[in-house]
């Protein structure tokens, strides 16, 4: 199996990933913070040989690296000065032999290498400041006005929502005695606003051929798209899009005709077209883009929403897949010799799917979340699959020269699940005998159980009544004494704490001459006080009265405690509570 | 325009300053010093300052507000909100909180926590940084939506609409809002402009809920299939559809859509269950249960699910696996009076009357206005050799329900075992008027074992008049229905007279009354559960769509049969189980001990 590579790898482990797939390296603790866009293929020295170019982000703020893998050994490491937001490579002039330059676009900087060399360094045509502020900042530098006025008339044009250069909304925010000195450092400077760069890709530019020449394509924060052209690095054209791009996917030659299909910030997907200035609005998504690919004439978009749906470029919904985890990566798998395409998508469940139309056709399973993924050219190997993990590990993967694809739907035909034996609860022999019983006697049983319950009825009832009568429940059905009354005790004995709650739950009116007594057993139970009287009852609120109840008997019985409120001349309860009095533990003498 | 200069000088100071944000222009060595000593991402003005500033001296460059927002915004998509909330934080600390999609983010992510209050004031802390951008008030109006203030939402709606013109999003959301304030005119007109402006599966599936919601099936059904012209491949929208179909009775169209549905997810289980409960009602046991096997795994515990297994091998005469299916499903859910119904029949056929007594009890205690309860409640008595019961119990049924053929039927042959003769013949002839209004109306479905009954019950009274009608009736019928039943009817009808038989007769008769209603009833009973219980999941079908389900014999029935008992207010006692009553029951009702 692993004879069929002539790859020279250290370590091939055709193990894993149902043989498809050999594992050619994996290296966990490589440290690299990557996406996608910022890993790239390339012949860059022009020797056949294929090098892997990341862009790595370092720590997010420093330590960004361009780094330059040939083969799995680190050749080069560039320092980036800002956060890498995509690495391209393209051919920029005929000359022999053919180099790529690499491009990495850097907040409002495009920066060009060659033989990995800095090269060029292009920056973001400065976006149109607001001619007022302007003005103003004019009328500082020649000391016409005052920087207080200044700062009203910024804030002032801030508050209509007018779009303001960095440097005035940094002065609005500083405090008052700073604003002389920032203006007085700055306003000699000319004012620019500048935009930042969010999407890079690449457009051949008047041949289809592997090492023509490109055009660099970009989007950018201010909602426009350029082009670039590779010799002179001038704005070839500027396009407009309603939101903020965030993928870019390229086709067709910047010559003859072309399609950029960007997916925007606010969830829908544009086209843009050859010779047009304003983008056509062409799919509006339910939930934000996490990655955006063309196959053929579709555009397979993953969503946050854990779907992969497909649309034909005029916007028809062909069909969506529900994924089993979110996606973190998408990938374009365009394997030239075998014809074979498909979309590889990256989940939060450590593994990758890649899907051939709509169907599943292979799993691959990794150690750690992948964030960025590159099929392509590596070294000398056509099929390979690099990704780089959450964790910051690279892994690089080949595909087998033997591997094919079904390409159909994995799980097509009934599903598994149909096979599956229904978990019937079983019946004991018990439950047939009494069935059998059941039938017999089945009259019987039904008269005895329905004089059973009439019997368990009438009890009920007459001991309802009886309470009724006795006044022995505890909350106070004479309206004249709305009452409420609960207990509780709390010990563990011999002595008890016993307290009695009691609630006016009248509206309005008070409760007076109440008295709280209890009946027992003398010969278990000693109560402290036997007589409570009960001060006026304010409707509404709880009252607490407390007593103290020895067990007088260490033979582990218990008896009940009955609590009756009284009004103070008459002998009839008004409520009563009955207590079951835990058993006590008995004294312990030592 | 675009600046070029040649990198290669600067590239080589690049690698000494990681940090500073250099201009473009060449630097000397000593501004290079500078900018590394005051780590220059954020300009300390008060140090600048103490220096002498000559003209010519270049500024730091402030960073750009929004040079993280690509970032930002890629994590939120990965779902990896930790580091993007660390993001944020740097962001905002160094842009001083005035950096609109970072709080636009953050914003997102505490909806995402739940933490809605504190999620709408951010978001209102965006739209004040930038007024002009739709997003911002529109997800403050989401907020509002979210908090239940759906008017404010909605006032929120109309201004963002201002800013962004055949907005789908602003419009369905209006709607949804009006759908909220039972306000179903203007929700409507909303949904349906915001179809116009794009059309999305959930416009379409909020527009036909509030057809339903007002009663409107057809209504509801003509918006599914513009969704499904849309999306055809969805298949909750498909099993919806086919849902609604079943509802409107178009069983073919509805088992074309439930297939349909199958087919682009061979798991769903809503369509699995309604699909199963079709071949149920076909007959066809055997593919109904290897159906639910998938849904089985899928749902394992869902209450109608493991009915509709238990009504399958009741189909399939396998009782015991029935009832213990069954009763997980009664387990399940306790308070399904269907199931309970089921596991009363099902105790009937297997003569433990008893039980079944108990079981039919508690679905009349769910569910007090169902005619059928009652006729088998009956049944279940006259085993128990508890007549009086059982005929209060008939007399029940027959004022509940006014168009069932087994009531009467049932009814007659059990006052002819009790020999009243008269009341008996006038059940009899109850039975076979509704009879003759069923024939009219649909002659399939007539279940033939009941007329098979009726056809020895009919001589068995000598009702001579009924007989020759019946005779007539005979020799109409074959020409509708079936041939099938009538031979054997035939057949039986003249053997019955001679007085010695009429004492043999009723002992089957007997047997196969109380059986000749279980069919129909049973698998359309536990259907009709089924779909209800859809409803709950899909949450689609409103209320409304529980008596239309309970479709061939009852759905007519049941608001005529309310509306009797709600004039007459029914005799108490009838029904010795009324557990809930504290009371005493009436003597007479007291078995003999």
């Amino acid at each position: 199996m692993t004879s069929q590579s002539t790859t020279s790898k250290d370590s091939i482990d055709a193990t894993r990933d149902d043989g498809k797939w050999l594992s050619a390296f994996y290296d966990p603790v490589a440290s690299l913070y990557t996406f996608s866009q910022c890993i790239t293929l390339s012949d860059i020295n022009a020797d056949g040989d294929n090098k892997l170019i990341i862009a790595d982000l370092g720590t997010g703020s420093y330590q960004m690296k361009l780094k330059v893998y040939k083969g799995t050994n680190l050749v080069s490491e560039n320092t980036l000065i800002d956060l890498p937001t995509g690495v391209a490579t393209f051919y920029m002039d005929q000359n022999e032999p053919r180099t790529p330059a690499v491009a990495v676009a850097s907040g409002p900087y495009m920066y060009v290498y060659k033989n990995l060399r800095p090269y060029f360094k292009f920056t973001l045509p400065s976006l149109e400041i607001n001619p007022l502020e302007q003005d103003v900042w004019n009328q500082v530098r020649d000391e016409r006005i005052d920087v207080g006025v200044l700062r009203e008339m910024l804030e002032g044009m801030r508050a209509e929502g007018t779009s303001l250069t960095v440097r005035s909304l940094r002065f609005i925010q500083l405090q008052a005695e700073d604003l002389e000195a920032f203006a007085n450092q700055y306003k000699h400077t000319p004012l620019k606003k500048q935009t930042v760069i969010t999407s890079l890709g690449t457009m051949k530019k008047s041949l289809a051929e592997e090492d023509a020449i490109s055009c660099l394509v970009l989007g950018t924060e201010s909602k426009q798209v350029y082009i670039l052209d590779p010799e002179a690095f001038t704005v070839l054209s500027t396009m407009n899009l309603p939101s903020v791009p965030v993928f870019l996917n390229v086709s067709g030659l910047y010559d003859v005709e072309f399609r950029i299909i960007v997916a925007c910030r606010n969830g829908n997907i544009y086209m843009l077209k050859r010779g047009t200035k304003n983008a056509r609005s062409c799919i509006e998504l339910n939930s934000q883009p996490v990655g955006l690919e063309r196959m053929g004439k579709n555009i397979v978009v993953g969503c946050m929403d854990e779907t992969l749906q497909c649309y034909t470029t005029k916007g028809k919904k062909l069909w969506t897949i529900k994924l089993p985890a979110s996606i973190t990566s998408m990938e374009n798998v365009d394997h030239k010799s075998k014809g074979f395409k498909a979309v590889m998508v990256a989940l939060s469940n450590c593994e990758v799917h890649i899907y051939k139309d709509k169907y599943l056709v292979n799993i691959i399973k990794t150690e750690d979340i992948v964030t960025g993924m590159k099929f392509g050219r590596f070294g000398r190997e056509d099929a390979s699959l690099i990704m780089t993990t959450k964790g910051g590990g690279l892994i690089v993967k080949i595909l087998k020269r033997t591997a094919v694809f079904e390409e159909k739907d994995a799980t097509a035909g009934p599903p598994v699940s149909q096979n599956i034996k229904l978990n019937v609860p079983k019946k004991t022999k018990l439950f047939v005998d009494q069935t059998m019983r059941e039938r017999e006697h089945c009259v019987s049983m039904h008269r005895m159980f329905q004089h059973d319950l009439y019997r368990l009825r009438l009890d009920a009832a007459r001991s309802y009544v009886k309470a009724l009568e006795t006044s022995m429940n505890p909350v106070s059905t004479n309206t004249t004494e709305p009452l409420k009354l609960s207990a509780q005790v709390q010990g563990i004995g011999p002595t008890f704490k016993l307290t009695v709650n009691l609630q006016n739950t009248s509206i309005s009116t008070a409760s007076f001459n109440l008295l709280i007594t209890f009946q027992f057993d003398d010969r278990l139970y000693n109560i402290h006080k036997t007589y409570i009287p009960v001060p006026m009852l304010v409707p509404g609120l709880s009252y607490a009265f407390e007593t103290f109840v020895d067990c007088l008997s260490d033979k582990g019985i218990s008896d009940t405690i009955k609590v009756f409120v009284l009004r103070q001349g008459r002998s009839v309860p008004i409520i009563t509570a009955m207590i079951s009095m835990p058993v006590s533990e008995t004294m312990v003498v030592v | 325009m675009s600046t070029m200069n040649d990198l290669g000088e600067e590239e080589t100071q690049k690698s000494k300053s990681l940090v500073s944000l250099e201009d473009n222009t060449l630097q000397n060595d000593e501004e290079e010093k500078r900018a590394l000593s005051d780590i220059p991402q954020i300009p300390q003005i008060p140090k600048v300052k103490a220096k002498p500033a000559p003209k010519p001296k270049k500024p730091p460059e402030i960073p750009i507000f929004e040079r993280k927002n690509w970032l930002i915004h890629l994590h939120y998509v990965k779902k990896e909100y930790d580091v993007c909330k660390s993001l944020i934080k740097e962001q905002l600390t160094e842009t001083g909180g005035m950096c609109e999609y970072a709080v636009y983010v953050q914003a997102l992510i505490l909806r995402q926590e739940g933490r809605i209050q504190e999620s709408l004031e951010l978001f209102q802390t965006c739209s004040l940084l930038n007024p002009n951008n739709a997003d911002n008030l529109k997800q403050v109006a989401r907020s509002l939506f979210l908090l239940a203030r759906h008017k404010a939402a909605i006032d929120v709606y109309n201004e963002a609409a201002k800013i962004s013109e055949r907005d789908w999003e602003v419009v369905h959301n209006q709607g949804i809002c009006y759908l909220y304030l039972k306000e179903y005119e203007k929700a409507k007109e909303c949904l349906k402009q915001a179809i116009a402006f794009a059309r999305h599966d959930l416009s379409y599936i909020m527009l036909a809920k509030i057809y339903l919601m007002e009663g409107d099936i057809n209504q509801a059904i003509e918006v599914y299939k513009r969704a499904v012209e849309f999306s055809p491949e969805n298949p909750d929208i498909l099993s919806t559809m086919g849902l609604l179909y079943m509802q409107v009775g178009q069983f073919q169209k509805a088992f074309e859509h439930l297939g349909n549905a199958l087919t682009y997810n061979p798991t769903h289980t809503k369509a699995i269950l309604a699909a199963g409960s079709m071949m149920q009602n076909h007959g066809d046991f055997d593919v109904g249960l290897t159906k639910y096997r998938i849904a089985a795994q899928e749902t394992p515990e869902s209450a109608p699910l493991w009915n509709n297994i238990g009504m399958c091998f009741f189909g399939k005469k396998k009782f015991v696996a029935a009832i213990s299916c069954l009763k997980r499903a009664n387990y399940l859910a306790p308070f399904d009076w269907k199931i309970l119904y089921n596991l009363g029949l099902v105790h009937l056929t297997m003569q433990q009357y008893a039980s079944g007594f108990h079981f039919l009890s508690a679905a009349i205690n769910l569910r007090p206005k169902y005619g059928h309860l009652f006729m088998l409640l009956a049944v279940a008595l006259t085993h128990l050799e508890d007549p009086d019961n059982a005929k209060q119990a008939y007399e029940q049924a027959m004022n509940l329900d006014s168009r069932d053929l087994s009531i009467p039927l049932n009814y007659a042959v059990f006052l002819y075992n009790q020999g009243e003769r008269k009341t008996a013949a006038k059940q009899y002839a109850i039975y076979e008027h509704r009879l003759k209004q069923a024939r009219e109306k649909n002659p399939k479905a007539i279940d033939p074992e009941l007329l098979e009954v009726g056809t020895k019950l009919g001589p068995a009274l000598q009702v001579g008049e009924s007989l020759v009608w019946k005779k007539e009736q005979q020799m109409a019928a074959p020409a509708e229905q079936n041939t099938r039943q009538s031979p054997p009817a035939e057949a039986t009808g003249p053997s019955v007279p001679p007085p010695s038989a009429t004492f043999q007769e009723p002992r089957p008769l007997k047997q196969s009354a109380p059986l000749a209603p279980i069919r129909g009833p049973s698998v359309e009973n536990n259907n009709s559960s089924d779909v209800k219980s859809e409803e709950n999941v899909a949450e689609v079908v409103p209320k409304s769509g529980l008596s239309g389900v309970d479709d061939l014999p009852s759905p007519p029935t049941e608001t005529p049969a309310m509306n009797i008992i709600d004039d007459a207010p029914e005799p108490p006692s009838h029904d010795p189980e009324e557990k809930d009553q504290p009371r005493i029951p009436k003597r007479e009702v007291l078995p003999p001990l």
